[in-house]
């Protein structure tokens, strides 16, 4: 068993139907126990499949996906699951769905750390489940997910019904989690920023495709941000992702391959550049988990 | 990097998952509890006290209203019988089509459309076993108390048989379906077939709707086959005569002059010349009729549960196997079971070196 990994994928695909699209194709990553992981696309990029598959809530079409070593539906009692629409049963109190976690949970159910969730958002635990807002409710659903203590906790745009206030708390509750136990975290959101300060890991969905993948220092340290006048040697031999034009100048988000000719000026990217850079031009080649390797190489 | 901790504990869930089961399902538990106590109240009075009141009743009106001078017996008594004889003989009728569309809206449809089936997955609890309980934990409160009721049901009709003239024989279709087994063996395969709709179209109106109806064409297959689940037994008469026979008639015909049976729709007397002269013509010796005298009452009834049961089992396994394969691929190991092969733990080693 490889527990110094977290999720691996291997051509992974997965279809909904004989003749409909592609929600996800070939997709092959590999993320590290132990990392904060944001999985980062736009809507309809194949972003909450990807997490499903992961969970064990659906089987792939093609391809295999291992969690913690093993297979996800064995993996079930180790993993923590929050979907993208906060699912709880309307008619449970706070208190009883917390209760039905620990019972379903059997001998790794952290009473008072999902209490102390609950607790923070100045929930009632006898209000029912029904007449919560979404963003208390998205609470609830990770108090849930966090009381079960899992090693790797998979989260479906966490945080998109919160305040700004409850989402720092709770992602501070995150961090903390996964600094003490050591909990694999991967949460996909479609805004980059929230994401930048607390992950280490990308990946970058874009397509029903992984377009990025691999720690985020890696993946900024990748790439440059060039730019120089329209007349200047060309970036012949360099990956180019995007490229512009403005009057005279050029300017340009590349993999470079090599040194660079002396009249460009560069700059380190943004996460952000970096990603809306992938977005814009889905013709550009895709930087995975083996050529990150290499790289390191 | 912590390593991977010991297995969780796998203590059992069963007791608590059925516990939150029963939770979820409050309101329908409290429902089908009023229903059935409800019911066998009625039962039981009927059975009792008013039985009597309206076999009395029968017997004033058979004694005292021969004449053409007015009379007086307890009509009441009769009306209030028959009254309540019909309304739990349509409840009772009514409990497969109830437990097919509760289960396909609430128990697996409903779960599947808000999600919640989700939400149970990811706890300590796979989809099969989710499933499961979910299928055994009604299963065994619609057999109870649907069987009690046909128990209770089928006592009301022995006791009333003979004594009131609106107790009708026991191969009458309503009185045949709420006095045994079969109608719970018609619930139970309700029910699966509703859960197995609800997981299907996995949305809890429309399960609703479709499990509720496909009870129809069910309990018209399970009737048209129940006549041929057990052995016939055959009355057979000469020309001069017609075969006699109580109970339900299966098939009837001609005996032609090799002892042979042939089926016949029409003239099966010789009611008149023309049949005369088409029986003639067919060789007839004699006319025949297959049918279910009373003694085949219970092995009839146990014969179509015992197909329904087999029923229910099969569509529950295929729900299983549904689920299961929506949730974890069919594939047979090999592919599915993801192994560290040399290249992949080469790569595995470059990135904790790269992490530490």
């Amino acid at each position: 068993m490889s527990s110094d990994t977290a999720l691996r994928a291997e051509a992974l695909g997965k279809r909904f139907g004989l003749r409909a699209r592609w929600a996800l194709r070939d997709c092959s990553f590999r993320l590290p126990a132990g990392r904060v992981c944001a999985v980062v696309g736009p809507n309809g990029a194949g972003k909450s499949t990807l997490l499903a598959l992961a969970a064990g809530l659906t089987a792939p079409t093609e391809g295999s996906v291992s969690v913690l070593g093993t297979t996800p539906s064995a993996a079930r009692p180790r993993v923590g699951f929050v979907a993208q629409d906060k699912p709880l049963y309307p008619q449970l109190t706070v208190a009883e769905t917390l209760r039905m976690g620990a019972d379903l949970n059997p001998g790794h159910w952290d009473a008072a750390g999902a209490e102390r969730v609950v607790r923070g958002g100045g929930l009632d635990p006898r209000a029912r489940v029904r007449s919560l807002s979404g963003g208390q409710r998205s609470r609830v659903a990770l108090a849930l997910a966090l009381g079960k203590r899992p090693e790797l906790l998979l989260l479906d745009e966490p945080m998109a019904d919160l305040d700004p206030l409850a989402r720092h708390e709770l992602m501070g509750t995150l961090m903390a989690q996964a600094a003490q136990y050591g909990t694999t975290i991967v949460m996909s959101s479609h805004v980059v920023a929230e994401l930048e300060d607390s992950c280490d890991h990308l990946l970058l969905v874009g397509d029903g495709r992984i377009r990025l993948a691999g720690e985020i220092d890696d993946l900024l340290a990748a790439h440059l941000r060039v730019s120089g006048a329209a007349d200047s040697a060309g970036l012949g031999g360099h990956t180019v992702v995007e490229s512009r034009v403005t009057g005279r100048q050029v300017s340009a988000l590349i993999r470079p391959a090599g040194p660079l000719p002396g009249d460009w000026r560069s700059a380190t990217p943004s996460l952000e550049e970096l990603v809306l850079a992938h977005l814009r031009n889905p013709g550009a080649p895709a930087l995975t988990p083996a050529e990150t390797e290499e790289h390191a190489a | 990097m912590t390593a991977a901790p010991s297995a969780p504990a796998r203590a059992t869930t069963a007791p608590r998952q059925i516990r939150w089961l029963l939770r979820l399902h409050r309101p329908a538990l409290c429902a089908w509890a009023v229903l059935v106590v409800g019911l066998a109240a009625t039962l039981l009075w009927l059975w009792g006290p008013l039985t009597d009141a309206a076999a009395t009743g029968w017997h004033q009106y058979h004694t005292r209203c021969w004449s053409a001078a007015p009379c007086r017996y307890d009509q009441d008594a009769i009306l209030r019988y028959k009254d309540l004889h019909q309304y739990t003989t349509v409840a009772v009728l009514a409990v497969p089509f109830l437990a097919a569309a509760w289960a396909g809206a609430a128990l697996t449809g409903r779960e599947l459309e808000t999600g919640t089936a989700r939400l149970s997955w990811t706890q300590t609890v796979s989809p099969v076993r989710w499933l499961a309980t979910r299928l055994t934990v009604p299963a065994l409160l619609v057999t109870a108390g649907t069987g009690l009721l046909a128990l209770l049901h089928h006592v009301v009709w022995s006791a009333g048989y003979h004594r009131i003239d609106s107790v009708k024989p026991w191969d009458d279709v309503p009185t045949f379906y709420t006095g045994g087994p079969i109608v719970v063996g018609l619930a139970l395969a309700g029910l699966v077939l509703g859960a197995l709709i609800g997981l299907l179209l996995g949305r809890s109106l429309l399960a609703l709707c479709a499990s509720a109806l496909a009870v129809v064409p069910l309990w018209i297959a399970v009737h048209t086959a129940l006549p041929h689940l057990w052995p016939v037994a055959t009355s057979v008469s000469g020309r001069r005569a017609f075969p006699s026979y109580s109970g339900i008639k299966v098939e009837e015909g001609v005996v032609t002059a090799s002892g042979a049976h042939r089926p016949a729709s029409t003239c099966t007397i010789d009611l008149s010349p023309g049949c005369r002269a088409l029986n003639d013509r067919r060789g007839a010796t004699g006319f025949y009729t297959d049918y279910h005298p009373y003694s085949h009452y219970w092995p009839l009834q146990l014969a179509t549960t015992g197909a329904l049961l087999a029923l229910a089992a099969l569509l529950a396994g295929f729900a299983l196997w549904l689920v299961r394969r929506r949730t974890t691929g069919t594939r047979p190991g090999g592919k599915a079971a993801p192994g560290a092969g040399t290249g992949t733990g080469a790569v595995a080693h470059a990135g904790t070196g790269a992490a530490v």
